[in-house]
């Protein structure tokens, strides 16, 4: 991992360069969100007409733990919280993916790994990269698990590259918030 | 039954009251980072940096926070807002207690 995270230039440009391999990593987690959200689209399912003005048929939380984190309930209630789920479900699903889809599109383009965000493209990557970090997070069960069970992981075991990733992933957005709050 | 008829009354005062606030509540969270929340409350919500971290603080130390507080539908916004954002949130009436 070579990159050294974003760097504010000017008002209105992030920059960073990340390594081949770090490249590569980010592609692969972008897609795996955005085909992961697609999952969720019920096709044939659904009334095409309620489709095209974003209702569809899903009033019941996702079954897969990390789709439920990353779609989750509105309210505390059961059954408000499927109506709501109805009527707006496709809208967020659509608006994670043309972040993670912005991201992919930024690291696709950026054959020298130079990546230069503006300031709506900071925060598709932001929401993006935290997808990609709840996403991991359910894997590595966070929730359950302390730091230091995490920091302990021994080598061999494949939750450990997941925790080192999630890790950086963390560092690389702080690094970007931090370059966008200077402004503020 | 005298309760269950106060009861039903204030349910349907409630109803009709247009004066019932709703609430936005942000849930703390294992993964979102501290600074990250700071910064969407004040993205979304236009915070200055100390009132969004006041925020932050409060969901980190006592696990919730109300982050706006409006109609059902405002409220409804600004859930969906959030989730677009990955923070934790969800909205119920004011009266209802946290």
């Amino acid at each position: 991992m070579t990159s050294e995270g974003f760097k504010r230039h000017g008002s209105n440009s992030y920059i960073t360069e990340f390594a081949q391999n770090e490249r590569e990593i980010l592609i692969n987690l972008a897609e795996q969100i955005i085909e992961l959200l697609a999952e969720r689209i019920d096709h044939g399912q659904e009334d095409p007409l309620a489709a095209m003005v974003g209702i569809t048929s899903h009033d019941s939380p996702p079954d897969d733990e990390v789709l439920h984190r990353l779609l989750p309930n509105a309210y505390q209630d059961q059954a408000d919280s499927a109506e709501f789920r109805r009527y707006t479900e496709s809208t967020l699903r659509n608006k994670k993916q043309a972040h993670a889809m912005a991201m992919r599109m930024y690291l696709k383009s950026a054959e020298d790994g130079v990546i230069d965000l503006d300031h709506d493209g900071a925060n598709a990557w932001l929401g993006a990269v935290n997808d990609i970090r709840l996403a991991l997070g359910v894997r590595l069960n966070v929730q359950e698990r302390t730091q230091d069970e995490l920091e302990l992981l021994a080598p061999d075991d494949p939750l450990r590259g997941v925790y080192i990733v999630y890790g950086w992933l963390g560092w690389l957005q702080e690094g970007l918030i931090e370059a966008l709050m200077d402004e503020k | 039954m005298v309760k269950t008829d106060t009861k039903i009354e204030e349910e349907i005062r409630a109803i009709f009251s247009s004066d019932t606030p709703w609430v936005t509540i942000v849930w703390d969270d294992p993964v979102n980072l501290m600074t990250y929340v700071t910064y969407v409350l004040m993205e979304l919500f236009g915070f200055p940096k100390a009132k969004a971290q006041e925020l932050m603080m409060k969901v980190h130390t006592e696990g919730k926070a109300v982050v706006s507080t409006g109609s059902r539908e405002e409220m409804e916004h600004d859930v969906a807002r959030l989730h677009e954002y990955g923070l934790w949130a969800t909205l119920q009436r004011g009266d209802q207690g946290l």
